[in-house]
């Protein structure tokens, strides 16, 4: 169930550029949300496809990964310096509103892209995976659950922390503000007030008939526009007495809990992220193609190569527009129908942005 | 699935490895003692506690370990070291807290930064927890107990919290295995004290002074034989002159000035045949051999076998070359040996006639004739009071053709970093009388490369990779982003390589597989 990509990493490091081939509609769209090294935050206004604001992260040690925007959508929360600090840039003035530093002297801590906001804007949940800076030895200490108030200004402090599992990379906070998911080797749920454990249901356990260990990495908690994550897993499965590695799609709704896995493809492409559109037919993947699935056949339903990979998918609101991000500093915005691409925004600067989330902020 | 997780642990910068090779200081008599400098420069973060240094104390490591380490004391922790304190410390640890000859022989191919090298098989769990980012050579020229051991796993995620994040490390509790079972596991394999290191430590070894018969083989290229006078340099280290002649055809000179850390690892520094070169030897353990490789600095891939024995030893050979002769065929042969009488009497054994030209301090040059009828086979070679089996065979035609390696890897090269080659040998064999395969020595071939499957061709893998040279050297073609190929892809290559040796009217084939990939940004002393 390996699959190198070692192929695939080496190509296309450099963007292409392309020249903006259609005009854009007129319509009053979504914001969307990129970052790129060293420091950059950028606001785009998908209705013109351009970008309203580029905003820099103090101290962002040229490092940008997971966007967490508040449930206001007024203030973008953005992990960076190298996992080790949260910054809160407020997207009208671009001012820090919000920074905590993990690391003390002497403890070094790093959150490894997971943290969530409370539907009431309050509260962030940190996973932070410490480690001891003693003179002469690393000491790796229990990763935790580290909670901040928004309210607590550029030096602030967690107030409360409960224990968490190892080798987590992505949060998601439940609407009803109770429970938060946690994804790493399984799915677990957690009580946001007591920290307590409420279930843990399979990822890596998942009793998938015929299936090998299923395979997910995602570091983009993208639940925007339907409520439900989605992410491609990996998994040999065996029919007939031959096994073929498949591409399945593992979906969460937050709203209701629901679970779902489900292959797709024998795998042929391999894909970092997905996003699910507002009519819940079909699901977009990237990587170095753009793959359409068909959610209620189970099935790949169109796939074209891009022009070099990109990491990171989101779809508009109403679903009128599939927008990719992530590695490099293109911005690309095509056509969810024929999957034929509409533009390219190239970030001013032309920074990397690589791990950074691709997140959308509904027009209001 | 190995979803390529962007690299997020910082890793060393190229120029490390070669501080090894450096001049001792001049002066070195007022030098301050190695726990001197211990003393001085580590104490601060390594407490001593009556002689012993925290951490520091507990482990034994290899020459290159030692420098790897102090690389990270400086560029992770900050440690400020000046170039003489460096090398004072290096070899201060190297020969008080090294590795044993028989605890470093299994992991040498690292040391000696063989290209291409099998790595040690330390069974399928530390291939999947270790082997994969690093040789499990790196890990088994080190000792410590447990306790250490698990230091050391805190080191790797405290430093490298992605670690547990990447393929063949999120299949499985990598923090839970790494700090139970693991540390046991390897402190046993791996442990802080050994009879053989109390042995060897505590042992005297023979000085290198005096005269050498030098053979050297350079895959692919050319055999050297001559002799070494190897020299004390006065203040430790040793200089060595070499004059050696090539079986193609003139001399070769070269220099060399060495260290010996852990009275055994032969690290030098020099050049040959007007390349610069360096050095991984080691000296047996009764100091009558000097055996390694060498290479060039700058494109580590291309060196050779290096093999000098004491010029007074009892006579044994050393090498026969040419390795073998076809039935009916005549020649030159040139044999190394030591102990070499006046007026040597040489015998290549059954069907060959033998008249010797010309007989120098360490070799025997003859003129042979292989009779037609002469059967294939291994020869034992006799001359003077040596003789030797298994270094030269007959051949009525060869049967198989191989290629080494068999799987090789090489890498484009642009900008800084230059592109790392592969070099190929064909070697044959025959069948002698009761069907055994006799090894023949190298050949020379006509190299080509095809597309190793369907997807190399229709991607045109052999086009753009790069080229094969007749000796059998692969130059991988230029770095960056080819916009003609797939997602303007970079030059890599999935290949078959296929060398043609010709016996009279046939040709036979052999052939190994050849990965192009893109440049490695690091190059560690331990791979
Ligand atoms: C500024 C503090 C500092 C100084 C000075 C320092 N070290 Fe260290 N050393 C550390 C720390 C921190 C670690 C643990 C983390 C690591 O392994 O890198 C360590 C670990 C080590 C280890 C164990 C590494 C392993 O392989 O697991 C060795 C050996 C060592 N140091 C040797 C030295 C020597 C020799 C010197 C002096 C030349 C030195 N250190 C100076 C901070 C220091
Ligand atoms: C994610 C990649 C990775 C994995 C997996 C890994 N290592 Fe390493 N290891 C490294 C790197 C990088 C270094 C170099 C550290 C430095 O000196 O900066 C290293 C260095 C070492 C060293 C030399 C340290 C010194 O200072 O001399 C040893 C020994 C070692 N590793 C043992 C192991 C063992 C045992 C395992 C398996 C349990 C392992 N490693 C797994 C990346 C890895």
């Amino acid at each position: 169930m390996r699959m190198t990509t070692r192929g695939l990493l080496a190509v296309a490091l450099v963007a292409v550029t392309t020249a903006f081939a259609i005009a854009p509609p007129a319509r009053a769209g979504d914001l969307l949300l990129t970052a790129a090294k060293p420091d950059r935050l950028y606001v785009i206004d998908t209705a013109t496809r351009s970008v309203r604001s580029e905003f820099r992260i103090p101290n962002a040690g040229a490092h940008i990964t997971t966007i967490v925007p508040s449930p206001d959508g007024k203030v973008a929360y953005v992990l960076v310096n190298r996992m080790e600090s949260i910054s809160g840039i407020n997207l009208k003035t671009g001012r820090e509103v919000f920074r905590a530093d993990l690391s003390v002297p002497g403890e070094r801590v790093k959150d490894f892209c997971a943290f969530t906001i409370t539907p009431d804007g309050k509260e962030l949940i940190v996973y932070e995976l410490p480690t001891k800076l003693l003179p002469n030895e690393y000491r790796v200490e229990e990763p935790r659950f580290a909670v901040f108030r928004t309210n607590a200004g550029l030096k602030a402090k967690s107030i409360r922390a409960y224990s968490a599992p190892r080798r987590l990379h992505l949060m998601l906070m439940r609407p009803s503000g109770k429970s938060f998911y946690a994804i790493g080797v399984d799915l677990y749920e957690y009580d946001v007030a007591s920290g307590k454990l409420l279930n843990t249901r399979g990822i890596q356990k998942w009793d998938l008939v015929a299936h090998s260990q299923p395979d997910l990495l995602a570091f983009w908690p993208v639940t925007e526009p339907t409520g439900v994550f989605t992410s491609p897993v990996i998994s040999d499965a065996t029919a007939g007495g031959i096994t073929a590695m498949k591409t399945g799609l593992m979906s969460l709704d937050v709203v209701s809990g629901a679970l779902d896995f489900a292959d797709f493809e024998d795998t042929s492409a391999l894909i970092f992220s997905t996003v699910l559109a507002p009519d819940r037919k079909f699901a977009y993947g990237v990587y170095s193609t753009l793959t359409k699935i068909d959610i209620e056949h189970h099935s790949l339903a169109q796939r074209v190569p891009l022009d070099h990979t990109f990491y990171s998918v989101n779809i508009a609101t109403d679903g009128h527009e599939i927008y990719m991000g992530g590695a490099m500093c293109d911005v690309a915005f095509y056509d969810p129908q024929t999957l034929q691409k509409r533009a390219n925004l190239k970030l001013p600067g032309c920074g990397d942005q690589s791990l950074a989330s691709l997140r959308v902020i509904p027009a209001r | 699935m190995s979803i390529g997780l962007p690299r997020m642990f910082s890793l060393h910068a190229s120029l490390l490895g070669l501080f090894l090779f450096g001049a001792p200081a001049a002066g070195a008599t007022d030098a301050p003692s190695g726990p001197t400098l211990v003393r001085t420069y580590c104490s601060g973060c390594h407490l001593e506690h009556g002689g012993s240094f925290e951490r520091i104390s507990s482990i034994r490591k290899s020459p290159e370990g030692w420098v790897m380490t102090l690389f990270r004391m400086h560029q992770v922790h900050g440690l400020a070291l000046p170039e003489d304190a460096h090398d004072g410390i290096v070899r201060y640890l190297a020969d008080t807290q090294g590795l044993a000859p028989s605890e470093s022989a299994a992991g040498r191919f690292a040391l000696e930064r063989r290209p291409n090298a099998r790595d040690l098989d330390l069974g399928p769990d530390l291939a999947a927890m270790c082997g994969r980012c690093h040789s499990l050579a790196r890990v088994a020229l080190q000792r410590r107990d447990a306790d250490d051991w698990l230091k050391h796993m805190h080191f790797h995620v405290g430093q490298f919290p992605s670690l547990e994040y990447q393929a063949s490390a999120r299949d499985r509790p990598w923090w839970t295995i790494a700090t139970t079972e693991l540390p046991a596991k390897l402190g046993s394999l791996f442990p802080l004290n050994s009879a053989a290191w109390t042995a060897w430590s505590q042992g005297a070894h023979r000085e290198l002074m005096g005269s050498w018969v030098v053979v050297g083989h350079e895959p692919g290229g050319r055999d050297l034989y001559g002799t070494a006078e190897i020299n004390t340099d006065g203040h430790g280290g040793y200089t060595a002159r070499y004059r050696l002649s090539d079986t193609r055809g003139g001399t070769v000179g070269g220099e060399s000035h060495a260290i010996v850390y852990t009275g055994y690892e032969w690290r030098g520094r020099g050049e040959l045949g007007g390349r610069a070169s360096r050095e991984v030897f080691a000296v047996s353990e009764d100091g009558s051999r000097i055996s390694g490789r060498w290479f060039d600095p700058d494109h580590e891939e291309r060196g050779g076998d290096w093999t000098a024995v004491r010029a007074d030893a009892a006579p044994q050979v050393l090498a026969v070359l040419p390795r073998s002769m076809k039935a009916g065929s005549s020649g030159p042969i040139t044999i190394v040996a030591t102990g070499l009488p006046a007026g040597p009497e040489l015998s290549l054994g059954a069907g060959t006639t033998v008249r010797i030209t010309s007989v120098e301090a360490a070799s025997v040059h003859a003129a042979v004739e292989v009779a037609t009828d002469a059967a294939a086979g291994a020869r034992a070679v006799t001359i003077g009071r040596a003789s030797a089996a298994g270094q030269f065979a007959i051949y009525q035609h060869i049967d198989k053709v191989d290629v080494t390696p068999g799987f090789a890897i090489a890498r484009v090269g642009g900008g800084k970093t230059a592109a790392v080659t592969a070099q190929f040998e064909a070697t044959a064999s025959t069948h002698d009388a009761a069907g055994k395969l006799v090894e023949l020595g190298p050949f020379t071939a006509d190299w080509s490369t095809k597309p190793f499957d369907a997807e190399a061709a229709r991607t045109h893998d052999e086009t753009f990779g790069g080229a094969i040279e007749p000796g059998g050297r692969y130059m991988p073609a230029g770095a960056g982003l080819n916009p003609v190929r797939d997602y303007s892809g970079n030059n890599t290559a999935n290949l078959k390589v296929l060398a043609r040796v010709h016996d009279g009217d046939v040709a036979v084939e052999g052939d190994s597989h050849l990965i192009v990939t893109v440049q490695r940004w690091v190059t560690t002393p331990i791979y």
